[in-house]
């Protein structure tokens, strides 16, 4: 039952959200769920994904989607309340097998909204949500959130063919798929409720934009956080960093400042395989055309060039190339989700004019280019997580 | 350096000279190899010659375009983890000293006596128009040693599809026999299976040579070790029968490393073995890295110098089986994980 209300209020509106639980009390759970977390890390996650998901779970991070789909919090409406939002209902969520911390992030934001879910993750990977999941409900003192998790929350491990994703299917209100466009046309396909909705998350690489005078060793340092993180495998991880209005010799020098900055960042190993691989690509960027380098401990791959070179499809590579603001929209990929930028002037009109005319999804600081959100993708998934009512009274 | 026994004395001095001038050749004449070594000069130490990771050879068609070059066919790896195949362009001059080398290697093992070859595949992988496999080129490099060839497979990747009654008439008229399979199948077809009564009655005390390569690893997920391997094998044949398996790349055809008694494997004198760390890639010996494995025999793209994605460790002093020259420990390939992403990978 979702019988606790919270009021909350934009400068022309009142509302009423409705929860199946005290959100103070149910934050308070996550808060300490967040200091259990900073002692112990379970084994999946590496070192980088469990900081990340502590500091994600920042009380204010939760309550942010809140804010910008529902206003202020108040203790009660100064006027007249025009809407009220319940939860639409049960939420079906397919993962993808090699899911990153999306999984964890998705289950946290989802779990605000009190809706029932159901995950399914890859039948052959390694299952950072169940986990989570797990840690969680061990760690969690008896409360709304524990309760929510044990009772309301299910996780299983099948395969693309197995019959419980058309019982998935067809119990949601609301069918949420992280993908490819064949797993996401798979689920669209089985048969589903016609009130529900559904939003897919499919394949997407993002761009770091910098200009020369805004790469000081702090953003370097940041740009290399966060591309190591995931490296290529990330939709949020920059695949190139497009220096704007800048030549190879700046790109040249951002590379070897790059260079000389990663083994003070990140200081630990990559896997043998990897420091194999970026061996690899750096010659087969070098035969392609680059002006590649590795950096220390060959953890990753730094290339230099123009920006119609052959990309360079390996996981720690990252490109740097010179381009106009023109060719630099030009050349976007056609599945672009974020643009990280580090630029003079980031509220100049010409930013937001050319968000208007591209397929971006973000335009962030660097280092928020991993920020998940309440709007992904370009959609705004997490209101929708309920109905609303509208009121006049 | 191929006249010489394959496991005689090296003269290293000479061996450097090769390659060095082998790697001058590369560069000069294929223009990938030069931008990927562009600031490369004279080696003094087998440790400073460029090298190609072994992957590179998936993703880029080398070819050195010297005018003496004869371009052939191209031969491919077997690709069975990565999906895609690596691609090597033979030509005629490297092919005739690749054929030597093996020859030489192989002849050091089995004998010179020339007897059937039975080999562990189907005709058809002869039949590729321009390409051959790599399982078809370790077959072919021992049809020196071959007075007749049959293939016994009926379908190539089907060890199920053996042709017992082949196998039966064959050795009905001759005494020896050379067979040779990737490892995996020749367990699959062969030491695994019970072998019809009636082409067992005629196996019975013949000398038989098994020659396979390929590697341990789906063997390994079947739990089977190599004594165990070998015994089947070996069960009711002449005494003087013999496994042998070997390690050898596509990328550096022509190059057999056998395994020795004592559980070695040996580098003939016309290549040589490195060890390299692999997050500095510096050499290192006793301890495990990747290895690179490396001769002067290939002039038509530079497959001459690789590292490989294979762990191994270089034994320093001689071996007890007698071969001289670098010997190392093979030790399975580089372990590998999973990416972890979003939904692009």
């Amino acid at each position: 039952m979702s019988d606790c209300l919270h009021y909350f209020e934009t400068p022309t509106q009142s509302r009423v959200v409705a929860l199946p639980f005290r959100l103070d009390v149910y934050l308070d759970d996550w808060r300490e769920l967040r200091a259990q977390m900073i002692r112990d890390c379970p084994a999946p996650f590496s070192r980088e994904e469990w900081a990340y998901l502590i500091t994600f779970l920042d009380p204010l991070n939760l309550r942010l989607p809140f804010v910008t789909s529902f206003g202020t919090a108040v203790s009660a409406p100064t006027g007249a309340v025009e809407a009220v939002f319940r939860p639409r209902g049960p939420v079906a969520v397919w993962l993808p097998n090699n899911v990153s911390l999306l999984g964890p992030l998705f289950l946290v934001f989802l779990s605000l909204t009190g809706n029932p879910l159901r995950l399914k993750a890859g039948s052959n990977a390694e299952d950072l949500t169940g986990a989570f999941l797990e840690f969680a409900r061990a760690r969690l003192p008896n409360g709304p959130l524990r309760h929510y998790l044990e009772q309301h929350v299910v996780l299983q491990q099948f395969g693309r063919n197995d019959e419980r994703n058309r019982s998935m299917a067809a119990e949601a209100s609301v069918r949420v798929v992280f993908g490819s466009d064949r797993a996401m046309t798979e689920v669209d396909a089985l048969p589903h409720p016609v009130e529900s909705t559904a939003f897919g998350f499919s394949d997407r690489q993002s761009e770091a934009w910098v200009q020369r005078e805004r790469t000081d060793d702090d953003v370097l340092a940041t740009l290399i956080r966060v591309f190591t993180i995931y490296g290529q495998a990330g939709c949020t991880a920059p695949r190139r960093v497009v220096v704007l209005d800048g030549s190879l010799d700046d790109c040249r020098s951002i590379r070897d400042r790059l260079r000389t900055l990663w083994g003070s960042v990140i200081q630990q190993d990559r896997p043998m395989h990897v420091a194999s691989c970026n061996v690899m690509a750096r010659q087969q960027a070098a035969a392609s055309g680059w002006d590649a380098a590795l950096t220390a401990r060959n953890g990753s791959v730094l290339a230099v060039g123009g920006i119609d070179l052959p990309p360079i499809d390996s996981l720690m590579a990252l490109a740097v190339v010179p381009a106009t603001p023109t060719d630099a929209v030009s050349r976007l990929p056609t599945n672009i989700q974020t643009i990280g930028h580090s630029l003079r002037d980031p509220h100049d009109p010409q930013w937001l004019k050319l968000l208007a005319t591209t397929r971006i999804k973000r335009f962030v600081p660097i280092e928020q280019m991993h920020h998940f959100g309440s709007t992904w993708d370009g959609w705004g998934y997490w209101r929708q997580m309920f109905e609303e009512v509208s009121v006049t009274l | 350096m191929l006249q010489e026994h394959p496991f005689a004395a090296r003269d290293d001095a000479l061996f450097l000279t090769e390659m060095n001038a082998i790697t001058r050749w590369h560069l000069e004449a294929c223009p990938e190899y030069r931008r990927i070594w562009s600031t490369w000069s004279e080696a003094e130490s087998v440790a400073q010659l460029p090298f190609l990771h072994v992957g590179v050879f998936k993703h880029i068609l080398f070819r050195t375009n010297q005018s003496e070059v004869e371009h052939e066919r191209t031969l491919l790896s077997s690709s069975t983890t990565g999906g895609k195949p690596s691609r090597i362009v033979l030509d005629a001059r490297s092919s005739a000293l690749q054929s030597q080398s093996s020859l030489a290697i192989l002849k050091s093992l089995v004998g010179h006596q020339q007897r059937p070859l039975l080999v562990l595949d189907d005709v058809n992988s002869l039949r590729r128009r321009g390409e051959v496999s790599a399982r078809v080129a370790a077959a072919m490099s021992l049809r020196p040693l071959a007075s007749e060839i049959h293939f016994l497979l009926a379908q190539a990747n089907e060890p199920a599809s053996i042709k017992w009654d082949a196998v039966r008439d064959i050795a009905a008229s001759h005494d020896a026999l050379l067979i040779y399979g990737f490892s995996w199948i020749l367990w699959m077809a062969w030491g695994g299976q019970r072998i019809p009564a009636d082409t067992l009655a005629t196996l019975r005390g013949k000398r038989v040579h098994f020659v396979h390569s390929g590697g341990w690893k789906r063997l390994e997920s079947l739990k089977v070790d190599r004594e165990r391997f070998d015994a089947s094998l070996l069960e009711e044949l002449s005494p003087d029968s013999r496994v042998v398996d070997f390690y050898g790349l596509v990328e550096q055809i022509g190059i057999l490393y056998p395994l020795c008694e004592h559980g070695f494997r040996h580098v003939p004198r016309w290549a040589q073995v490195l060890v390299r760390d692999p997050w500095t890639l510096e050499p290192i010996v006793g301890r495990t890295g990747q290895l690179q494995l490396m001769n002067p025999l290939a002039f038509g793209a530079p497959y001459h110098n690789v590292l490989t994605e294979d762990l191994g460790r270089v034994i320093e002093n001689d071996c007890p089986c007698g071969r001289q020259g670098t010997r190392f420990e093979l030790l399975g390939r580089i372990p590998k994980a999973e990416v972890r992403g979003c939904a692009n990978v």
